[in-house]
């Protein structure tokens, strides 16, 4: 929206960019990261995603100059990484928060504040704005080394701020976070896109790169196994949800003799609440009897200076004011209106962690591990049996997801075929510490 | 500039805040006043104060030292080790400025610290002659060889080739050269025996120095010597006869237009002994002599040592003396943060204190390793000359410029000395060691792990 460099295609583009990990002889031992070419556009929330030590912090440590590539180059916001100029537009948040635990939270961010050239003013004013942010507001005097990792993550979060970035680049935002947290952060890269800011994230945490990232790449191996758009390669186009209000069991068999009279088939049940959902209302329910806690106060407030000029004051005034518990709700208009995709939710998270680790109890309608499932098939009432999200549509998997899950049902028996990719994929994380 | 600044402001944060600059400071704010309470050196006023100022300045040297290398290198390699760098290098400020940050706040807490303890050491210096409740004349010797700063007259090299290459000769017609020894070796003996009877006096004998364009005087002057003996006296006590004046009349008896110094003394032998001559006696053409008889009360002939004797005169004050030793110490700490910083760019932690620490003490006995190395046979020594002696030789010599060779003695550290010795050891050598850090830093993987 804002960028000055809009001639520019891409944020972030890399051109068969090659990390090679060698031991001390100079023979080269692990692909990090295998020719690899990745386009981030302007204004877009990227996720890389990949198993551990499948080279996403390797190719992140690799954009920021941390790690020289063996091979290719990497442009970031149309130039070097090791930039001063460019890494005056990024904003970091490497894999752990790593601080300097002498210096209170204030101090933190007052130094990232001087290395950044703000004057005092600036500085100062954006310091507070992002303490009150990430809820340390209370505990800014405190060295950051008494800070539980939760509280380490949000100053982390508060210095990758500080210079409002035009590229946020985060690794893991929300390792040791509470569920708060991680739903705040996931509202606050929404938040952020929404000013026009681009954001590449690396995780493993499927749930939250779902909830923000508008494309994705999956790395394995060092390798982009599938890319695109999570609604693309999400969406189940051969189905349809309806959600209604509470209604009688006669207006059901209605609906369910129209659906049979199409000759596909149904299944009714009452929504269930997400857990993260349920978890926010409660904390916020415990929150308004004023129990006080020690550590990070939750808060949906964004800085102000967080690009100011797109930000209307209606919004920032209902951000700043508004009680957590309906902010945080994912029902909330603010989150509705940003999440491309909300049908498809995370009903594909569960078969694939049902798939990895093997069992057999759900139906999987996939080919591939159909002959390990039991021999019911087609059955779409089984899956609804699965206590968990009903407002997800019923589970009949897309084509797109098989190579995925092929492979990663691959990974969950390390002795199978692809012995070298396991190999890489393990000295790759060696690498990666 | 502000990101420089950011990354001193917090190096000294860090030092200070993890307690490891403050168990020095600590240390040394309690050992300075004690010492100066149980420093007594030889009893009197002026031995006290010398054996002070001598333990402190070193203490607060050798501790300021080993900060400096602990400090230096520890805040560039926990950044590197715990990773914090990650933020800090990837925010607007290039690898240099990173670096020079570092060094930036290591010397600035050395500065700090220094500054501190010096004061400490000189306030406590200056309050002890009132303090012990000293007598005027242990004050007035506090005053002359102690609470100043005096340069020494160059005293002239004696000629004795010609009196060696006779004595040579001599020994050649003689066949009493020995055979095993080279001309070069007998040369150098013959001519040790020449000088030393150049400073020998039997009994009743004159021994003279003389002095060219000596500058008129508004201060005592003083004659430093030391008597060695061939025969002991009974109390070991000499009586010596000093002159000192118009080279022409202690040379030839002519008439002196400038007062002569002329008094019999009777001194200890094999100890320092100064006597206070006026600034009158130096006359105008600025050629003076200083002559010594061994006085016929005695019954042995007395030799002054290679180092026995010195003219001193009053140059410059105790305080600018006290500030430019500070300072040279200054200058020994910003070599050794290069030498920390340098390391740390590509040695891990306990790796590079070790190669500092040894680096320190190698310099600290520079002189002594320097000079081990002629006692080594001819094939080693040529190997340890072209290899270590080359590396030590490289490292600045703490020894040879030991801020206390100067104080206690109460000598001139002049400017010019200073700026010499520390030009070298700040401009060349430590920034030659801070270009190559740079070097290296510039083109290290900040995030390969270094094992």
């Amino acid at each position: 929206m804002s960028n000055n460099a809009t001639d520019m295609e891409y944020a972030v583009e890399t051109f068969s960019l090659t990390k090679i990990f060698s031991d001390w002889w100079g023979r080269a031992k692990v692909y990090a990261v295998d020719d690899l070419n990745l386009q981030v556009r302007y204004n877009e929330v990227f996720g890389l995603l990949g198993p551990n030590g499948s080279g996403k912090t390797t190719t992140l440590k690799m954009l920021l100059g941390l790690l020289h590539p063996t091979k290719g180059r990497a442009l970031v916001l149309g130039g070097d990484g090791t930039d001063s100029k460019i890494n005056s537009r990024i904003g970091f948040l490497p894999e752990e928060s790593y601080l300097y635990r002498y210096l209170n939270a204030r101090e933190t961010l007052d130094f990232y504040g001087r290395l950044f050239g703000l004057p005092p003013k600036v500085r100062k004013m954006r310091i507070e704005a992002l303490l009150d942010m990430v809820g340390l507001k209370a505990v800014a005097n405190r060295p950051v080394g008494t800070f539980s990792k939760g509280m380490a993550r949000r100053i982390g979060l508060a210095q990758a701020l500080i210079n409002d970035p035009d590229l946020l680049i985060l690794d893991e935002p929300t390792t040791g976070l509470d569920p708060i947290g991680t739903r705040q952060i996931k509202d606050l890269i929404l938040k952020l896109a929404e000013r026009g800011k681009t954001v590449l994230l690396c995780s493993h945490l499927l749930a939250d790169v779902e909830d923000v990232c508008d494309r994705i790449a999956i790395l394995y191996g060092g390798k982009i196994q599938n890319q695109g758009q999570v609604r693309d390669l999400l969406q189940q186009t051969n189905k349809r949800q309806i959600t209604t209000d509470a209604i009688t069991d006669t207006a059901v068999e209605k609906i369910k003799r129209i659906i049979q009279d199409e000759h596909a088939v149904c299944e009714v049940t009452s929504p269930m609440e997400k857990l993260e959902t349920f978890f926010i209302k409660t904390v916020a329910a415990a929150q308004q009897q004023v129990q006080t806690i020690s550590g990070a106060v939750s808060t949906t407030k964004i800085g102000a200076f967080l690009a100011p000029e797109t930000a209307t004051e209606n919004i920032l005034d209902k951000l700043v004011s508004a009680p957590v518990s309906k902010e945080s709700l994912p029902e909330s208009p603010t989150t509705e209106k940003v999440v491309p995709v909300e049908s498809p939710t995370p009903e594909p998270d569960e078969e694939l962690l049902t798939k990895l680790t093997g069992s057999a109890e759900t139906l999987q309608p996939e080919p591939v591990v159909r002959d390990e499932s039991s021999p019911s098939d087609g059955l779409d009432e089984k899956v609804t049996t699965q206590p968990v999200e009903s407002e997800a549509p019923q589970a009949e998997q897309e084509q797109i997801d098989k190579s995925i899950l092929e492979k990663l049902t691959g990974l969950s028996r390390p002795q199978g075929q692809d012995e070298e990719q396991t190999d890489k994929s393990q000295a790759g994380d060696a690498g990666d510490g | 500039m502000g990101s420089i600044w950011a990354v001193a402001i917090n190096t000294i944060k860090q030092a200070l805040r993890l307690k490891v600059a403050a168990v020095f400071l600590i240390l040394l704010l309690v050992l300075l006043p004690v010492m100066g309470f149980s420093a007594t050196g030889d009893g009197t006023l002026k031995g006290r104060l010398q054996t002070f100022v001598s333990y402190g300045l070193s203490l607060t040297s050798i501790l300021l030292c080993l900060l400096t290398i602990i400090i230096s290198i520890y805040s560039v390699t926990s950044d590197i080790e715990q990773r914090q760098i990650y933020t800090v290098i990837t925010k607007p400020i290039r690898r240099f400025q990173f670096l020079l940050g570092k060094l930036l706040g290591v010397v600035l807490l050395d500065v700090i610290l220094l500054s501190l303890f010096s004061a400490i050491i000189y306030t406590i210096t200056i309050y002890t002659p009132q303090f012990f409740n000293a007598t005027e004349t242990e004050r007035n010797q506090a005053n002359n060889e102690f609470f100043t700063a005096r340069a020494a007259l160059a005293i002239p090299a004696v000629d004795v080739s010609q009196e060696v290459r006779d004595r040579y000769e001599q020994l050649k017609r003689n066949r009493e050269l020995p055979e095993d020894i080279s001309y070069k070796e007998i040369i150098a003996e013959l001519t040790m025996q020449q000088q030393l009877a150049k400073r020998a006096a039997d009994v009743g004998q004159v021994l003279v120095w003389e002095f060219n364009n000596v500058e008129p005087l508004d201060q005592s002057m003083f004659i430093k010597f030391k008597y060695d003996v061939a025969v002991n006296p009974p109390d070991m006590q000499v009586y010596g006869r000093w002159f000192a004046g118009d080279y022409q009349y202690i040379k030839y008896g002519t008439e002196s237009k400038t007062p002569v110094y002329d008094r019999i003394h009777k001194h200890s032998v094999r100890d320092f002994h100064e006597i206070e001559i006026p600034a009158a006696v130096v006359p105008e053409h600025g050629h003076l002599a200083v002559a010594f008889q061994n006085a016929p009360l005695n019954n042995t002939v007395i030799i002054f040592p290679p180092d026995g004797l010195e003219v001193l005169y009053k140059s410059d004050t105790f305080t600018s003396n006290f500030v430019r030793a500070v300072l040279l110490i200054l200058s020994r700490l910003i070599f050794l943060a290069c030498l920390g910083i340098l390391a740390s760019t590509f040695l891990s932690f306990p790796v590079a204190i070790l190669l500092c620490l040894f680096l320190f003490a190698t310099a600290s006995f520079s002189g002594f390793v320097i000079e081990s190395f002629s006692y080594l046979n001819v094939n080693i020594g040529k190997i340890y000359s072209y290899t270590v002696k080359w590396i030590v030789q490289l490292l600045p010599q703490f020894d040879k410029y030991n801020p206390t060779k100067f104080l206690v003695p109460a000598r001139l550290l002049s400017w010019s000395l200073l700026a010499r010795c520390a030009g070298v050891m700040v401009c060349i050598k430590a920034f030659l060691l801070l270009v190559i850090a740079l070097i290296i830093f510039s083109y290290r993987e900040i995030a390969k792990i270094i094992v």
